[in-house]
This record gives structure tokens, sequence and C-alpha cells, in this order.
């Protein structure tokens, strides 16, 4: 096998076609050149390794670039990829939970459902990741390719030169009031957690025992039947919860109008839940029996004390969250 | 153990020294290269025998940065090439063209002017 005409082989393999011939052929007399009158093959490996790898001499003679995203458009490639990603991943993780909300069949257990929804939840976060940063990568690498213009200045988002104007479209956030990603994650987790227990409440909410093969749900704590005909104020109390994280998620800090926001979101969050644990069909009867059995008390005075515990902590939950919107907001 | 440590250390630094000194007078010598095969192409020259001129010249050009250069210089109408067969081995001759001089010219005058100021500037220094 001659070394010499499969080195050419291979840089020339790598070669737009048009110009492998004459690369070639130059590169076979420069060998030549390099080689002395009687050569023997180590004298060849030695002027081949002179001339080093095939594929660097071919990526030389190349005008297409060697990389896939150059430094022209790396920076507004992972600023993108920074944008989009939470932004697919969250809405992939709570797709799959708004699924399993819908689909809540009876009989299931929260813990079997919270596992379903954990591992498809991730499966549907790595996948939605890979569509994202494959696409995303691949745009950029055809962009990379397909730019004719000479200039090599690192383009900004409207992918020209920079300009001082450019500092303009930055939103300039002092960092003590940023709003991260993870807490606009948290609080829609939240929303989803609450609604799902909310409206399952009669196979969610209630006593567990332990039955030998794991826990088992016994009794629900709650009626049903009247959880479910609040649901027009539930909804709105969701869809508010659901603004807010979106309306914190895009301004991404606080600032007073958010703030404001925040306080009516609450309000009438509390209202709603005045509302309901005041009525009086709302905690189930065996329910309460079960407790009273328990504590050694009268259905009334159990039932008395869970309201009133409600009654309590959730405003002061509320205020603390409503002052917590404030105070971030004026920092 | 701490001599262990401290020897371990000399080693990795004077090997990081030295990766990052090459590294660095590569990208010195990068940007005159082009100057330089400019430079010897008044005259006719095949590939080889402009790598023997410029390493007579203590010049060292990885050849592999070299053919392409000449392939990007005919490109951009620097020079021009000739392929001669009437030898025993077929070579290909490069030769600047018209522009190629013209712009040689001007390349050399920007580069004297350049190490010029900063001889200065380093002298300055001392």
């Amino acid at each position: 096998m001659n070394l010499i005409d499969v080195y050419i082989y291979e840089v020339t393999r790598r070669l737009p076609e048009k110009n492998r011939e004459d690369i070639g052929l130059e590169l076979k007399s420069t060998i030549e050149d390099m080689l002395p009158e009687e050569y023997t093959e180590e004298d060849v490996k030695e002027v081949l390794s002179e001339l080093g790898n095939p594929a660097v001499l071919a990526g030389g003679y190349n005008e297409r670039p060697m990389h896939l995203i150059g430094p022209k458009y790396f920076d507004i490639y992972v600023s993108l990829l920074k944008m989009i990603v939470p932004i697919a991943v969250v809405i992939a993780f709570i797709s799959v939970l708004a699924k399993y909300v819908v689909g809540f069949e009876q009989g299931d257990t929260v813990l079997n459902v919270a596992l379903i929804v954990l591992g498809e939840g991730i499966w549907s976060i790595i996948t939605v990741f890979m569509q994202v940063f494959f696409w995303l990568t691949l745009t950029f690498a055809i962009l990379e390719r397909s730019d004719r213009s000479k200039d090599e200045y690192p383009r900004t988002m409207s992918l020209n030169k920079w300009t001082p104007e450019d500092l303009k479209n930055t939103s300039y956030i002092p960092q003590n009031r940023v709003v991260s990603k993870g807490y606009v994650f948290g609080s829609l987790l939240w929303t989803a957690i609450w609604g799902t227990i909310y409206f399952n409440a009669d196979h969610l909410a209630g006593v567990y025992e332990n039955a030998g093969n794991g826990l088992e749900f016994i009794l629900p704590a709650l009626n049903q039947a009247v959880l479910n005909s609040y649901w027009q104020l539930i909804v709105v109390v969701i869809g508010l919860e659901i603004v807010f994280a979106l309306t914190l998620f895009i301004k991404h800090q606080w600032t007073k109008k958010i703030a404001i926001f925040n306080l009516i979101r609450e309000v009438i969050g509390l209202i709603v839940l005045i509302f309901l644990i005041t009525n009086a069909n709302l905690f189930n009867i065996e329910f309460l029996t079960y407790m009273s059995r328990i504590f050694q008390s009268t259905e009334e005075q159990i039932k008395m004390f869970i309201i009133w515990l409600t009654l309590i902590l959730f405003p002061i939950f509320s205020l603390y969250n409503s002052f917590e919107g404030f105070r971030k907001a004026s920092r | 153990m701490t001599y262990t440590v401290l020897y371990t250390v000399f080693i990795f630094g004077g090997d990081h020294l030295s990766n990052l000194l090459d590294s660095l007078s590569t990208e010195l010598r990068r940007g005159t290269l082009t100057l330089a095969v400019l430079s010897q192409l008044q005259t006719q020259q095949y590939g080889y025998s402009l790598v023997q001129l410029l390493e007579e010249s203590g010049i060292a050009i990885e050849q592999s940065t070299l053919y392409p250069l000449l392939r990007r210089l005919e490109k951009q109408e620097l020079v021009k090439s000739i392929w001669d067969t009437t030898e025993s081995r077929p070579r290909k001759y490069y030769i600047l063209t018209d522009l190629g001089e013209n712009v040689y010219e001007k390349l050399k005058e920007e580069w004297l002017k350049n190490s010029k100021q900063l001889y200065k500037l380093l002298e300055g220094e001392e």
C-alpha cells in the first residue's frame, strides 16, 4: 500500500470535489520534493508526519469553518438557549402534570400519581431539552455556514454589529430584585399540586392507613361535591396564580405593580378560602367522627379547631407573602 | 509529603509556563506569515522551495499552514500559479501578481512602521 497516495486521499476526500485533483497533484509533487532520491518507508513516514494530520491540512484548505458555531454567533446562540430552554422545560413539565390532573383515575394513590408524574416529567424535560438544543444548534450551524458577509463582528440579538444603542434594549435589573426561575417554577408547581389535590380531594386528601401493603386511602376528609360547587372561583384563583407566575417570569424582577398584583391575588385567594372553610358541609362527617375518636373530643370541636387553625395560619402566610412582595419591589 | 506537593507544583508550573509561552509566540508569529510568504514570492517558487527559503531565514512555518495559505492568496488574486510540466516532476509555481506586489509593499510599510513603534515602546520600558 502506498502511504503517500493514502495520505493524499485522506486529505482530498475532505475537500470539495472541484479542488481535489489540483490539490492532490500539488501535494504529491510537494511530498516527492521533500523525499530523497531513493527513499524508504521510514522517510515517507517522516515527511508525512511533518505535514501533519490530514484532517488539519484539509481544514486549512477548506473555506468552510471547522466548528459548528463560531465567535460571531456564539453569544447570541447561548443567550437564546438560556432563554428558550427554561420556558420549554417548564411547559413540558406542566403539561405532563396537567395530563394527570385531568385524567386522574379513581383508586389511584397520591404516591403512585406523584411517582408517575415525576418520572414522566423528568423524561419529558430531557426530551424537550434535547429537541430545543438540537434544533437551535442546527439553525445556528446553518446560519454560520450560509452567512456570506465577510466581517467577523460578534452579533447582537438584532443580528447586527453592536452599537451603544443596544444598551437601551438591555433590561438592567439590580441583583436583589431579580426573581429566580426556580421561584417561578416552584410557584407554578405549587399551584399545580394544590389544584390537583383540590379537584381530587375525595381520593387524595384524607386518612391513610398502613394496611400491610403500603399506605391505603381509607376515607376522604372533605366533601368533593362541596369543593366542586366552588369550581368557578377556584379556576379564577388558579388562573390568577398562573398569570402572576408568568408575569414574574417575563418581568424577571419585583416591581411595585407586581407587588400590588400579588396583594390582590392573595386577598382574593383568602376570601375564597374563608367562603370555603366556613361552608357547613365542607367536612366529611365520617372523617370528623374518625378524628374525634382519635383525639377524644367532639366532632364539633375538631371542626372548629381546623377552621380556626386555617383562619389564623393562612392570613399570616398571605400577609407575609404580600409584604415580601412590596419589600422586594422597594429594594 | 510537602516536598512531593512542592515538586509537583514546580513541574506543573514549568509545564504551564512553557505551554503559555508557546501559544503566545505562535500568536505573535501568525500575523507575520502572510508577509513572509509574500516577500519570497517576488521570484517564482514552488511549495517546498518556499519552505526551504523561509527556513533558511529562520522562519519556521508549519507546512500544513503554508500550502493552504498559498491557495488562499491565489484566491485573493495576490499570487498566481503555473503548473510547470517540463521538468521530470510536475511542479506548481507561485509568483506575485501586480495586485500582490502592490499589497506586499503596503503591508511591508505597515509592518516596518508598527515594529518601529513597538520597538520604541519596548525600549522605553527599560
